[in-house]
């Protein structure tokens, strides 16, 4: 089976902070948090079928990042330096790295977690001619059929189609491997591919501010609990909320 | 200009005809709905295949197509703009039509932040809000019968509960610290003693299914505006806070007091959640 993860290396979403009046996005890179339940999804795949797993990544090429996706268990990477990206741009430059493989299965997460649109799993398979299949939180392959669960929040719904096809999962759907120390060691001898892909994007940020709440951040500690419960009843009183 | 509209979910179809009303021009929309009368020409739709919607959105060539935020929508945008090659924003806050230019904020890292953004018509674009109404417009009414395409739905199973966490003004948010499924008869009945309701985070409504899944609460759930949010057990990731920004108080209770949830709350209690309930329900009278 010819099985393709896509991945992205964003800012740690838990380190971006607030700074005055400035969102510090200059975090620490990792790999986005549901990607890691694509890629361990990717894994799984080849190790029931056989074949091979080809992750793809564009904008970051975090090296880092990028081992932590061999380790984990992805024979190949291909890292798409891109400077300029949108959803538009970063699914050209996917699709023009994966069409030769020929792929059976290509495999993203919902969203990411810096631009979060749900769009790229979408966009690559209209681009590819595939159909698409999103927030999968189960998946079955059977020959050449896929049969996948589907969370819709207020529904989960069950369908049926036929390899090719391209998926987008959720965190629910598995948990992600960690490596041992030798995977960790052997990922250095596994092929990286750099190459380079240039498009104009559609869509342009400008600027990126916080979204700002203030809030009161009274904390309440006592060794007896009544006493908390007390206080923090004579505090939403004075709010007016109960 | 010539703008399409589609939602599953009657609310966001509601805000997408409202925000294309705004811009003006052809409006056309496509609901499984009669009821839906915001629009110059509604395509009255029997099944609701999301291939045969794209089709149907696709073979319009709209300027602008805007949907809502729920996961099929999301889906479907995410196609029509693949097949279109057009830009696609989502999670929009607020749009400025300037001829053929638009500037647009959208929410961003995870809810952290609000993205100013430019790009060209046409595009397609889902909404984050479900605020605005739209003004009543008769629609010439044309029935359509979708193509069938490669997805077959096999099974169908509603999460409902009853309980609409969205429109609730107390909401009681469980966490994985309330440790476990027995736990979260405490957080219901300090939810009933304050004439609220209980909501969850994603792990604890999608993994664990503590709580039904249509009340995950956050970025990827439902996003709720009630007076007070009482946080048990939820440490607080931008996910989750970008669900619950727009409560008027939020009470947070963590053992651990440096929980980021701190950040965004009123008042933290560094206490076991379970104890508090207790505690809270005996205060009460309950
Ligand atoms: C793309 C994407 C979308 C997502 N969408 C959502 C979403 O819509 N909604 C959502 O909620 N999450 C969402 N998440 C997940 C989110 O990032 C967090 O993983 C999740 O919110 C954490 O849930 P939690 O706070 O219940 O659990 P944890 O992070 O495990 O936190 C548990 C907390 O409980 C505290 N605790 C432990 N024991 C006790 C005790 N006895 N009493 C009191 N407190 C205790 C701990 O100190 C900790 O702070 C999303 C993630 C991604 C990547």
């Amino acid at each position: 089976m010819n099985i393709v993860v896509g991945f992205k290396i964003v800012p740690d979403d838990q380190m971006i902070k607030v700074v005055g009046d400035k969102l510090v996005t200059d975090a620490p890179p990792k790999i986005s948090t549901y990607d890691k339940n694509a890629i361990e999804e990717a894994i799984r795949l080849k190790e029931k079928f056989g074949g091979k797993v080809t992750g793809i990544t564009v904008g970051s090429n975090d090296r880092k990042s990028i081992r932590e996706a061999l380790a984990m268990g992805v024979d190949e990477v291909i890292a798409v330096i891109s400077n300029k990206i949108d959803v538009y741009a970063t699914a050209m430059a996917i699709v023009e790295n994966i069409k030769p493989l020929n792929p059976d299965v290509v495999l993203f997460s919902e969203m990411s977690t810096d631009s979060g649109t749900s769009a790229l799993p979408a966009y690559v398979a209209e681009a590819l001619g595939l159909p698409y299949v999103s927030n999968v939180k189960s998946l079955k392959i059977e020959g050449n059929k896929v049969i996948a669960d589907r969370g819709m929040v207020s529904y989960v719904e069950t369908i049926e189609t036929t390899l090719p096809v391209v998926l987008s999962v959720g965190g629910e759907i598995n948990t992600p491997r960690i490596p041992s120390v030798k995977q960790i060691m052997e990922s250095s001898k596994k092929p990286v591919k750099e190459v380079k892909f240039d498009i104009q994007p559609k869509v342009i940020v400008k600027e990126v501010k916080p979204l700002l709440v203030n809030r009161k951040k009274i904390v309440i500690e006592e060794n007896d609990i009544e006493k908390a419960v007390d206080k923090l009843l004579e505090y939403l009183k004075s709010d007016g909320v109960l | 200009m010539k703008i399409v509209v589609y939602s599953e979910s009657p609310v966001f179809l509601r805000m997408g005809a409202a925000v294309a009303q705004s811009f003006g021009g052809e409006l056309i929309g496509i609901s499984t709905s009669q009821d839906a009368k915001f629009f110059n020409k509604l395509y009255l739709i029997e099944n609701t295949d999301e291939e045969g919607i794209v089709d149907l959105v696709v073979s319009l060539t709209p300027d602008v197509f805007i949907t809502g935020n729920v996961r099929k929508d999301r889906a479907i945008a995410g196609r029509v703009a693949g097949r279109l090659k057009l830009p696609i924003i989502t999670d929009v806050l607020s749009i400025k039509l300037d001829g053929n230019k638009a500037m647009i904020n959208r929410s961003a890292y995870s809810g952290m932040g609000i993205a100013v953004i430019e790009t060209e018509l046409p595009l397609v674009m889902t909404v984050a809000s479900t605020q605005l109404q739209p003004k009543q417009i008769e629609p010439s009414i044309e029935k359509v019968k979708l193509k069938e395409g490669r997805i077959k739905v096999i099974g169908r199973k509603s999460t409902s509960s009853g309980a609409n966490i969205s429109t609730a003004d107390i909401v009681v948010g469980v966490g994985r610290g309330i440790q476990n499924k027995e736990n979260i008869k405490y957080a219901e009945e300090l939810a009933t003693a304050l004439g609220g309701v209980v909501g969850g985070s994603r792990p604890v409504a999608a993994e664990l299914g503590w709580v039904p899944e249509d009340r995950q609460i956050g970025l990827s759930g439902l996003r709720i505006r009630p007076k007070l949010y009482i946080a048990l057990g939820i440490s607080g990731q931008p996910q989750h806070i970008a669900g619950i920004r727009d409560s008027k108080i939020i009470v947070a209770v963590n053992t651990d007091k440096n929980a980021p949830i701190l950040e965004n709350a009123d008042y933290l209690i560094v206490a076991d959640a379970v104890a508090f309930c207790k505690a809270m329900l005996k205060k009460l009278g309950k």
